[in-house]
């Protein structure tokens, strides 16, 4: 005799056939049914044919059809064994049918929060004993990203309640010493570790879940008491932190970015240009990138100091990561200036009425006083000013330049030598011949082109590299 | 050989990176699913690879003789140091030292105290190198993380490089200890590009079950072209093994630090940059917190 739920499952694939062929049997009069099982499986019948539309089939009331002596390892990826479609009617549909992944289905439509809570809750309502929780919840896991909730804690509070609750809960201290339901420990806890990993802090709700289903003395209690104690303390060790939510705007971004590494609250961002695309008279679409630098007036200062006769030189594209973004900066700076041509400047005594910033005191600091590292000063040169800008080539790095000599114009004397490199740049060790030289066009300075080429390159490749 | 050790083992991923047997806040488990590495173990070895032939030995005449004038230099100048003062230095600059540089990057020989790894000895495929700066004043460690995990079927999570200094050595290849229980702060000068580092400290211990202890602290670098200075107290360093931060904590030992190591894990994927110009210790007066976590018992019977 055929069993209630054999009886469903064909009753199932006899819809899906109809569907498939347009038809509709008048009343699901079920073959070989006897006493009880009829009204059940009438009852479903009708719900089945009530439901009239083709993707209400896998509605609240829908069954996943699987074995029913078998454990269902896998609720996804089960064909319906051939045995039972043989015996419908043969004018229908014989391939067989196959029981995909629950998310694999929502994929074809849009993936987001609400599709996964439905997902979610198709599960929670098919079964309440939740057979296969383990396997759906590593599963869930993993598809998050895809839905794009990996960093909802209701999502994971939700997919916590797909456990059944007190099921879990060791009763004895020889269940809480062996480890009770392992595998149901190590998915809660795998869990918590997901949440973890995306920084996200759990809360009450998480608490009182998972305090209803394993128990206090559980591991994945106590992985989430391990993550609220070291999560606060770890919160607010970045002395330079990021936003969470970066800005979208490029020219805010840039903004961002240089006020962070300029290291000066003095220092004043300026957008030079803005992005825009522009169509000149041949019809061509020209996109202009955004140019955005910064300067602080102790930069300003040391420009002001700069020895003419020594050129500039404008240096990109440096990598700046921002969590998991990263943006590109240039740099315009100076070789050091050698030990003979250092000029000391005499304090001037007005600067600091307060105190004397030079003492002429025959008095030496004990050892025990001494502050400083027996370390060497690295003398880099110095920079100037910073900018970011999407297109890095060196039309663009002029404009800039010329929009830096508005407020230093000094720069109108000195040479500027554009080192750029394309791509992310490393040391620049392994690629000394491949620094470009190309002299600024300014009308103002009396030199040549050649002479200071051939100046530049007698001078002695020290500072060649990425960084100042 | 120790140093061919040192550079197979992996040093502390950040909380996040760890191979699934070393799961970050997670107790040791209970007899029933431990792995069956419970016994000492050498270094890791990738599931799958062979195991390494110790034998042949390869004999060199001209080595030879370099390692026996090498080794008896360092006897001589042991020897001759213990007239001048513990550890060669005379005992007053012993003890009343505030500051000590313990590694400068000044030449290319300096690199070669240091070893760098990467997540490929677990079959991922980032890659990581160390070079000298510019002017051969600073050691630049660079290259590219790659998340994609390994399909070894029990890795979980990738992606991570690191750069760790070598055991120093005595003469005749005898472990030597860095002694730094005068000082009580960690200060670096670096330039990074953003990215959040993680420093490793790990000490000499004697069970071997404390072999991965290690001590872990944050290193956030700001990027840009200014160096920064980094000053961490031992005080806030965190025990972890293997990766996990455990239960029961306590401040670092400071009396027998054996290396120190960065290492970075932070997931995005994408180039990386490191400039380190020199670590050094110094002693803050100011500074008097004992241990910055909470030492009461975590799981307590009741």
């Amino acid at each position: 005799m055929k069993c209630a739920r054999c009886l469903l499952q064909l009753q199932g694939l006899r819809l899906q056939g109809l569907r498939l062929q347009g038809l509709q049997l008048p009343g699901l009069q079920l073959q070989g049914l006897q006493g009880q099982s009829a009204r059940s499986a009438a009852q479903h019948g009708a719900l089945l044919q009530s439901s009239s539309q083709p993707h209400m089939l896998r509605n609240t009331q829908h069954q996943v059809i699987r074995r029913f002596h078998r454990s269902p390892i896998n609720d996804k990826n089960q064909p319906v064994p051939a045995e039972f479609i043989d015996e419908d009617d043969n004018k229908k549909d014989k391939s067989l049918v196959i029981h995909d992944d629950l998310f694999e289905q929502v994929a074809r439509e849009t993936k987001t929060k609400a599709t996964f809570n439905k997902v979610v809750e198709v599960f929670i309502k098919q079964d309440v004993r939740r057979r296969g929780h383990v396997e759906f919840i590593y599963a869930a896991l993993q598809k998050m990203p895809e839905f794009g909730v990996e960093r909802d804690l209701a999502v994971y509070n939700k997919l916590l309640d797909v456990f059944p609750k007190e099921v879990f809960v060791p009763r004895n201290f020889i269940q809480i010493m062996f480890n009770h339901y392992p595998r149901q420990q190590e998915c809660g806890v795998q869990l918590l570790e997901q949440m973890e990993c995306y920084g996200i802090m759990p809360n009450v709700d998480t608490k009182v879940l998972l305090i209803q289903i394993f128990g206090v003395k559980g591991h994945p209690v106590r992985k989430y008491q391990r993550i609220l104690y070291w999560f606060p303390k770890f919160k607010h060790t970045n002395p330079y932190p990021v936003p969470k939510n970066l800005p979208e705007d490029p020219v805010d971004l840039a903004r961002l970015s240089l006020a962070r590494i300029a290291d000066d609250r003095d220092a004043k961002v300026t957008v030079y240009q803005l992005a825009c695309t522009d169509i000149t008279e041949s019809g061509e679409e020209i996109t202009l990138p955004h140019v955005v630098g910064i300067q602080s007036p102790s930069q300003m200062e040391l420009l002001a100091q700069h020895n003419p006769s020594r050129p500039v030189f404008v240096e990109g594209p440096f990598p700046l990561w921002l969590r998991d973004k990263c943006v590109y900066y240039y740099v315009l700076r100076a070789d050091p200036v050698p030990p003979e041509e250092k000029v000391e400047e005499p304090y001037d005594p007005e600067r600091s009425l307060a105190y004397p910033l030079q003492l002429d005191l025959d008095l030496d600091r004990d050892l025990g006083d001494e502050e400083s590292f027996d370390v060497e000063d690295l003398d880099e040169g110095e920079v100037f000013a910073m900018c970011m800008t999407s297109q890095g080539d060196q039309a663009v790095l002029n404009q800039w330049v010329s929009g830096l000599q508005q407020n230093n114009p000094i720069l109108g004397r000195v040479p500027t030598l554009f080192r750029l490199e394309q791509g992310p740049r490393e040391l620049q060790g392994a690629h000394k011949t491949k620094s470009d030289h190309q002299h600024r066009p300014d009308p103002q300075t009396q030199r040549e082109e050649e002479e200071e080429e051939v100046s530049v390159e007698e001078e002695p490749r020290r500072s060649q590299g990425m960084k100042p | 050989m120790s140093l061919p050790k040192l550079a197979r083992l992996p040093s502390a991923r950040l909380l996040t990176s760890v191979l699934p047997h070393h799961q970050l806040l997670l107790p040791p488990l209970s007899p029933l699913t431990i792995p069956c590495r419970t016994k000492i173990q050498q270094d890791y070895r990738r599931p799958g690879q062979p195991r390494e032939k110790r034998y042949p030995y390869n004999f060199n005449f001209s080595k030879g003789i370099e390692g026996i004038k090498k080794h008896f230099t360092l006897l001589k100048d042991e020897f001759f140091g213990r007239w001048v003062g513990p550890e060669g230095k005379p005992l007053i600059e012993h003890l009343l030292e505030q500051n000590l540089v313990i590694w400068e990057f000044r030449g290319p020989e300096s690199l070669k105290q240091w070893t760098v790894s990467s997540d490929q000895e677990i079959g991922g495929q980032s890659e990581a190198h160390l070079k000298m700066g510019r002017n051969d004043i600073t050691c630049f460690l660079h290259g590219k993380l790659n998340c994609t995990v390994p399909r070894d079927g029990e890795t979980r999570y990738s992606g991570y490089c690191s750069m760790r200094s070598k055991i120093p050595k005595a003469s005749f290849d005898r472990k030597k200890h860095y002694d730094w229980s005068s000082f009580n702060t960690l200060h670096l000068r670096v330039r990074g590009d953003g990215r959040p580092w993680m420093i490793n400290i790990a000490t000499e211990t004697y069970f071997s079950h404390q072999k991965d202890d290690i001590y872990n602290y944050f290193l956030y670098t700001r990027g840009g072209p200014y160096w920064q200075e980094v000053k961490i107290p031992f005080s806030k360093f965190f025990l972890s093994h293997r990766g996990r931060i455990q239960d029961n904590q306590h401040p670092i030992w400071l009396d027998k630090v054996n290396t120190i190591g960065f290492t970075l894990g932070d997931k995005a994927e994408g180039a990386f940059q490191l400039e380190v110009d020199f670590v050094g210790v110094c002693k803050d007066y100011a500074h008097t917190e004992e241990f910055a976590y909470e030492m009461y018992e975590r799981n307590p019977k009741d």
